[in-house]
Order: C-alpha cells, then structure tokens, then sequence
C-alpha cells in the first residue's frame, strides 16, 4: 500500500515571514506571532487533509533552514557566516563549533506540542514526525573549531540530538541527513574532513533506540543505510541501493521543478516497489522550501493521488 | 583615466528607504500609478547614489532601487518567462524565481534607464553597472523549456549581448556580472565560463565578475579562461580565511569584499585596513578594488551607510601608507 508522507519544510508562508520580519523589528509582540504560527500550522494541517497525506510535519514554519534555530540551542555553537545550502540559491547560517557541545533549555518540545495540539483538532488520523538535523549532516554543514575530527563532532552532535529526541512528544522523528546521499558540495567549500560510514551509521542506529527514526536523503544515492529505521531515498536525482533491506520511503516527486509530473509515469515508477514492499511511502524528493508555495501544494496533491495504491 | 589607489566601489544592493518600500507596496496592490511609482524611485535612485558619494564611494550605484530583486528585475523584462510566486533564499528573504515556459527574447532593454539616470545624476566618472549573469539567471529559474540548462544559459547570454552593447553606446564603462550561482555545479564551471565570454564578446568595456559564498577554488582554476578583468569575491563572510587561491590571480584585478553584509555590526576602520594588508599579501595594491562582499540590501539602512563609510575610511589609512612609498593612483583598465 502506497502511503503519502511530507518531509522536512513547507514554504514558509510569505504572510507568515512578514509576522517574523515584523516582530523581528519589535513591531508585534511574541504573542501575536504564535498566534500567527498556530494559525498558518493549522491552515498547512486543513491543506494536508485535503492532499491525502497521511504522515505530516509541521511545516517548520517556525525555522530558518534545517539548523537554525536548533543550532541556536546548543551550547558551543555559535551561528555564523551564510553558506549556501548544496547547490541550492537557499542559504544557511553556519553552526562554528567553538568548544563542547551540550543542549541548553530549548522550546522545541513545546512547539511540537503545539503543532500536535491543532492536528488532533484538525487532522487527527494523520501522523506528526518530528524534524531534526541528522548529526552526520550537522557536523559536515559545521565549521569545526573545537572537535580532533568530524567523527568526534558528529558523536557529539549525536549526544545532543539524543537528549533533545528523548524530550519529544511524538513517537516519530525525522532525520534529515542530505549528507548520507550528497557529501558537503565543493560548490561550497573544500571538504577537508570526513566521516567515516561506520560511525555515521552507528551513531543513526543508536539514535534509533530513543525514537522510531525515519532518515531522510537527497541529492543521490546514500552511501550510508542505517538499519532498523525508514530510509527515504530521492529516486528523482538516486535510487534505492539493491543491498537495502529495510523499509523505504520514495522522494518522487521532484521538489526542485515546477513542471509537474503525469500521475501514470508515477505509478509506473512505483510498480517495482510495490511488488518489494508491502508498505510504501511516497515523499517529495527533498525539501519544498525550493518551490513557490503554490506549486509545493500542487505536488502534495499529485503526491496524495497516489495514495492507497 | 586615473583612479586612486586601491578604488572603492559597492556590489550592487542597498537597503531600499522605507518610503519606497511602501510605495512598491501601494503599487503592487494596484492603488499607485505608473508614473508616480517610477518618480518615486528615480528620487530614491538618486537619494542612494548621494549616500553612496557621501560615503566616499569612487565607483557608485544606485542600490539597485529600480529593481524588485536581482533576477527578477531581469526575468520580468525577458519574454518567456512565467512566474508562479515567490521562493525562500533565506531566513525571509524570497524571490520570484520564474520559470522559463517558452523562446526566450530581448523584447526591451534591461537596465538602459537606470544607467541614463544615474548617469545624468552622478558626481562621479565611473559608476558600476551591476548586471546579473546568464548562467546565474538560468541556475536560478525553472526551466520548463530548454532541452537543458547549457541551452537556456547560452540563450540568456546572447541576450545580455545585446544589452551590454547597447549600454556601451551610451557610454557605460563599467559593468559587473554578478554570478553566484556560477560554482554552484563544480561540473558545469566551465558551461558558465562559456555563458559569460559570449554574454561580454565584442563589447569594449570594463566588466567585473562577482561570485559570493562559493568555493573559489573551483573559480581560481578559471581566472585566466574568463574574459573579465575584475573578480569581485566575498571575504568578510568567511573571516578572512582560505585566500590561498588568489595566489592564481596574477593578471586580473581583486575586487576585495571587505565588509559582512549579512552581519549588523560595523566593521571598524582598523579592521578593513588589516584586512587590506593581509590580501595585499596575495594581490598588490595597484590590482585591488575595495568593496563590501556583497550587496547591503538586507541590512539596516543606517548600518549599511556606517558600513561603507567605515569601509573608506579603512582604505584611506591603507593609502596613506601607500602613499609613502610613492603608490597614488592606477589607470582604469579596461581590458581583460
């Protein structure tokens, strides 16, 4: 059975920046943007329902990129320097690690708690995932100032998603770790250290044990597959390596074009899967942060269509 | 043409004033007319310019007030291209990023008034025109069209072509290609380097190549195969660190990005002359330009001007130690 699933990011509503830009420059008070927050979730879980998409996110409407604010969080980071995001014109701001890393007091649970509190009002059937930087994907996207090697930040990393994981209240979490499939782009910077697949894929598994995972790739094939959580693979620029045994979710729809795919050619895609697997999940290729709005909700559609196969 | 040493210059950007910003408002919602709406910003063109000569700037612009965004100002004037919202760059920063639907053509010209405007209005000799470049435009849009992105880039480049020659008739003397996105794709360099030497050939002019937040590894390797004289490239953002590949520019000129523009704080003048004396440790002074490592369009209005005001100052106290060693001026050099 095909299920549709959201990964990661919706656009953020430019309704909703603008409540961001304006409390950014104390013009509204921080009651009046979690209003605005509770309310673009609450339009996003209406719209969701409607697509057919039965495993949700909550939009990060409430973060910049994939780091930030988390990043914001951990003590020893400092945020800095704009660096593109892969080869994408979206951009974000750099984790420098400039000593030990530990997580200080975060909202993140509470805004999860929020986000579950409208989807039982509007959307009950559907399931929330949480969305969390991966820590393979952490330490590459960092400047490391303070770690011998990047094994050694991205366990550290890993040490502080593994607290923050345990504080969720949702039984899912989403890992997005872009990196697995597509190293640090020299588009952006020499690569000048590296971790090695055992730890990356040791330390998701042990983060697995915590909450049920469901890790996120893109932008190619990952190098990496961790066992015992849902790996989703970006079949628009990868596929699904042939050792891969566990359970899969499918980026098919390309997050990246707007010209919109036919549903048959989707289906037909999916045919081999279907046969492999008794569970499907169909996601978009990557994140929808890369489409305007009007068009992601398009895809979601398209993507919901394919629902129940 | 003499310049003095080390010119002093700006990518593009600038913060637009916050009445204008109102007014684009009001004219997007249809309640503004036309000629109001482009007498606002002709007076806003020139209100920037007069921040920037104040400032102390050699090389002017206008901030860029005539234009929505630096792709979008040129996909709405370039026929075939279809818009269907806006897309998140950063933060809440978006652009209308169009998608090319159909044959691209040059169906009116691209930035000629601004350029006849500021040109009428400046106080200076040279002002930089800031264009954005084939490549990055056509990185930067959907392509609905072209059989691939080679295609729409070279189709983009033939038409800028045509722009960069009609801008030359006028008189302009300095344009700056801003390309991006050009490192975006370590494979498709050398597609880029192509777009921007059909986009600059047979046009006699300065022309300038700016790239930010890139690996300039992969630009360095190029240096000599782009039909630039300028690089334009962004330091500040990255600490000054990694410089080492600009040991393999050894003809053209370094437009040096000194100040951070994604930062609100003001960089001092000691810090902008420190970080001159270090590049001059790779670039000697008569082939370095001073600039911010980008456009200033996202910062406060007044931290922009500090920033550029702070930023002359720093390459006064540079030119002054300059200037005991005998090193005034450089000729502005047209060619590659």
């Amino acid at each position: 059975m095909i299920v549709p699933a959201l990964i990661g990011s919706l656009p953020r509503p430019v309704s909703l920046a603008k409540k961001i830009e304006q409390y950014s420059i104390g013009r509204l008070s921080e009651e009046k943007l979690e209003e605005a927050y509770v309310e673009h979730t609450r339009r996003a879980f209406v719209k969701l329902k409607d697509a057919g998409i039965k495993v949700i996110t909550d939009g990060l409407y409430r973060w910049d990129d994939i780091f930030n604010p988390l990043i914001g969080f951990i003590d020893g980071v400092e945020v800095n320097g704009l660096f593109k995001f892969y080869e994408n014109n979206f951009f974000y701001r750099s984790p420098v690690v400039r000593g030990e890393l530990s997580l200080r007091e975060n909202p993140i649970p509470e805004w999860l708690n929020t986000a579950l509190g409208i989807k039982e009002e509007v959307y009950p059937e559907a399931t929330l995932k949480a969305v969390l930087p991966g820590p393979v994907t952490l330490a590459y996207h960092s400047i490391n100032e303070a770690y011998k090697s990047l094994d050694e930040l991205a366990e550290a990393y890993a040490g502080v998603l593994a607290e923050l994981i345990k504080e969720l209240p949702v039984g899912l979490v989403e890992l997005q770790e872009p990196v697995l499939a597509a190293e640090l782009s020299r588009a952006t910077r020499e690569k000048s250290d590296s971790v090695s697949r055992e730890t990356a894929k040791r330390l998701i598994e042990d983060l697995s044990r915590r909450k049920e995972l469901w890790v996120v790739t893109y932008f190619g094939t990952p190098r990496v597959l961790p066992e015992g959580v849902i790996v989703n693979f970006d079949l628009v620029e990868g596929s699904v390596p042939e050792r891969f045994q566990g359970r899969p979710a499918l980026g098919i729809v390309d997050a990246r074009k707007t010209k919109m795919e036919r549903r048959d050619r989707l289906v037909d895609k999916l045919k081999p899967f279907l046969r492999r697997y008794r569970e499907l999940y169909v996601t978009p290729n990557t994140l929808l942060d890369f489409l305007p709005e009007s068009v992601a909700w398009r895809k979601l559609k398209l993507l919901g269509k394919l629902g129940g196969e | 043409m003499e310049l003095p040493i080390l010119p002093t210059s700006v990518i593009g950007s600038y913060p637009k004033p916050r009445w204008l910003l109102r007014i684009y408002s009001l004219y997007e919602l249809g309640r503004l007319q036309e000629e109001d709406f482009r007498e606002a910003i002709r007076d806003a063109s020139v209100a920037v310019l007069r921040e920037h000569e104040r400032a102390g700037i050699d090389i002017p612009w206008d901030g860029e007030m005539g234009r929505s965004e630096m792709t979008e100002h040129f996909t709405a004037r370039i026929s075939g291209f279809k818009f269907y919202g806006p897309v998140r760059v950063w933060g809440n920063a978006y652009f209308n990023k169009a998608a090319a639907v159909s044959k691209l053509e040059y169906s009116e010209p691209l930035v000629l008034d601004e350029f006849r405007w500021i040109k009428a209005n400046t106080t200076r000799e040279v002002v930089k025109v800031p264009i954005t470049g084939p490549y990055t435009i056509a990185e930067w849009s959907f392509n609905e069209y072209y059989s691939s992105k080679e295609e729409l880039a070279f189709e983009l480049a033939g038409i800028l072509n045509k722009e960069f020659k009609l801008l030359e008739r006028e008189g302009a003397k300095f344009i700056q290609l801003d390309e991006p996105a050009m490192l975006n794709h370590p494979d498709e360099v050398p597609i880029a380097v192509e777009a921007i030497n059909r986009a600059v050939k047979g046009v006699n002019m300065k022309f300038g190549l700016h790239v930010c937040y890139s690996n300039y590894n992969l630009l360095a390797d190029y240096f000599d195969e782009i039909n630039v004289s300028q690089f334009a490239l962004e330091f500040a953002n990255r600490g000054f660190r990694d410089m080492e590949f600009l040991r393999k520019l050894t003809h053209g000129e370094l437009g040096f990005g000194v100040v951070d523009v994604h930062n609100p704080r003001v960089e001092s003048p000691e810090e902008v002359a420190r970080a001159i004396r270090k590049v001059m440790g790779y670039v000697e002074p008569e082939r370095l330009y001073v600039n911010p490592d980008c456009g200033l369009k996202l910062l406060d209005r007044r931290i922009a001007y500090q920033k550029l005001v702070n930023m002359v100052r720093g390459v006064e106290i540079v030119r002054r130690e300059l200037k005991r060693a005998g090193r005034e001026t450089i000729p502005f050099r047209r060619s590659a």
